[in-house]
């Protein structure tokens, strides 16, 4: 019996390659809090925000290092781009979240031409983080000097079909 | 000298090179996408006195540190009975005003009179700009104008006499404490976001025969100004009006 003819199994091969080249949306970055998103339905993309890079996340969840936790308020921290941020409680002498807001606009490639309102503040809370930290860092983005009303969004794990 | 064949690569491990790289690709992807609820925060205000909202216009929905929720001071256990809330907040006086209920009124605005509101704006605006006034004022009275257009627009496209709005102060109310653990604040913007949703749909289908869902991403792909149209018909109808109440300390 002869055998099958493999030549074109590299092309096949290839095809699938492709595919999840394309498909692929590499994490950004890995959290160093732990974050399981609560569920819910009729949500709204982020992805086309994301493309134009109008999104900044940031992160609500119980460290993962288990002996800093009792450094926070509740347990819980915030992680912006993977920095664990010293306690939130009574918040900080100089506004962390809107500096660090700033910080990301102006590292933007030059052909974002949005407005610094335009970003997108998206939470991505953990199930159990309380919400008064939500509270206290949509405060501070509402008090950011000279910007305009902000834009914010809460992540969920939407398992509707799309 | 003599000619040398050439030797030619053996490509019998390409495929193995392939599987590598894909098997790579498969672990790395996540096919989960960003999925989120949109809200804007205003910029904070100083005012002497806040304004004064009727009782019957404001739908709050709470929830203690508990975790137990409570709307319209009414305690309940199941989280997916809010979107019932909600939609008795909208529905209950649409088709008709009663005041003797506790839920907000609906205004019916006919053509002739969004004409003269229109007519009264822009006397006031070529007033204004003949006087020289300063330009963020002129400005807000072109923001009135645009509204007033797109009402317009509306009540073209609702085909009735006269249009059905909310009372321009009702809203709903998102109040949690402290300790609120955000799954429940999560819940909560989800059951309103479906409630509305389904009061949109409803009215998508009715008036257009398609469900609201097909119209959104219609829009989101196209940004056509029919579509959009349409869309603002929709928001007008059942506006989103959510506050969310920072908790006291």
């Amino acid at each position: 019996m002869p055998g099958v003819n493999t030549s074109s199994l590299p092309d096949i091969v290839f095809m699938l390659l492709f595919f999840f080249m394309v498909a692929t949306t590499s994490k950004e970055n890995d959290p160093t809090v732990k974050v399981e998103s609560p569920v819910g339905t009729k949500t709204t993309e982020l992805t086309p925000y994301k493309q134009r890079s109008e999104v900044d996340f940031l992160y609500l969840g119980k460290p993962r290092n288990p002996m800093r936790a009792a450094d926070f308020k509740m347990g819980y921290a915030l992680s912006l781009d993977n920095v664990v941020q010293p306690t939130v409680d009574g918040l900080y002498t100089t506004n962390v979240v809107g500096q660090w807001k700033r910080d990301k606009f102006d590292q933007k490639p030059p052909r974002m031409t949005a407005p610094i309102e335009s970003v997108i503040t998206c939470f991505k809370a953990d199930r159990n983080a309380p919400s008064g930290l939500i509270f206290d860092i949509r405060k501070e983005l509402q008090d950011i000097k000279g910007v305009g009303s902000m834009t914010i969004a809460y992540a969920v794990r939407d398992n509707g079909n799309i | 000298m003599a000619k040398r064949e050439i030797e030619e690569i053996n490509a019998g491990s390409m495929a193995d090179i392939a599987f590598l790289l894909l098997i790579f690709f498969l672990v790395t992807t996540t096919m989960d996408k960003d999925q989120a609820y949109i809200r804007r925060i205003p910029k904070k205000v100083e005012v002497s006195k806040p304004v004064d909202v009727e009782k019957r216009n404001i739908l709050a929905i709470k929830a203690n540190n508990q975790n137990q929720l409570m709307v319209r001071d009414m305690i309940f256990e199941d989280p997916n009975k809010i979107s019932d809330f909600v939609l008795e907040f909208y529905k209950m006086n649409e088709k008709k005003n009663d005041p003797t209920n506790n839920f907000p009124m609906y205004s019916r605005i006919t053509m002739s009179a969004i004409d003269q509101n229109i007519a009264v704006i822009e006397g006031e605006i070529e007033q204004m700009e003949e006087a020289g006034m300063k330009a963020d004022i002129v400005n807000f009275k072109y923001n009135q104008l645009d509204e007033w257009e797109k009402k317009k627009r509306a009540l073209k496209l609702y085909g009735d006499n006269e249009l059905p709005e909310i009372h321009v102060q009702a809203n709903i109310r998102v109040e949690v404490q402290q300790a609120t653990a955000y799954s429940i604040f999560a819940k909560m913007q989800t059951e309103i976001e479906e409630a509305i949703f389904e009061l949109r749909n409803g009215e998508c289908e009715r008036l257009f025969g398609m469900p609201y869902s097909v119209l959104k991403r219609r829009y989101d792909q196209d940004k056509k100004a029919e579509d959009q149209a349409m869309m603002d018909l929709l928001e007008i109808l059942y506006p989103a009006r959510i506050i969310e109440v920072t908790p006291k300390k």
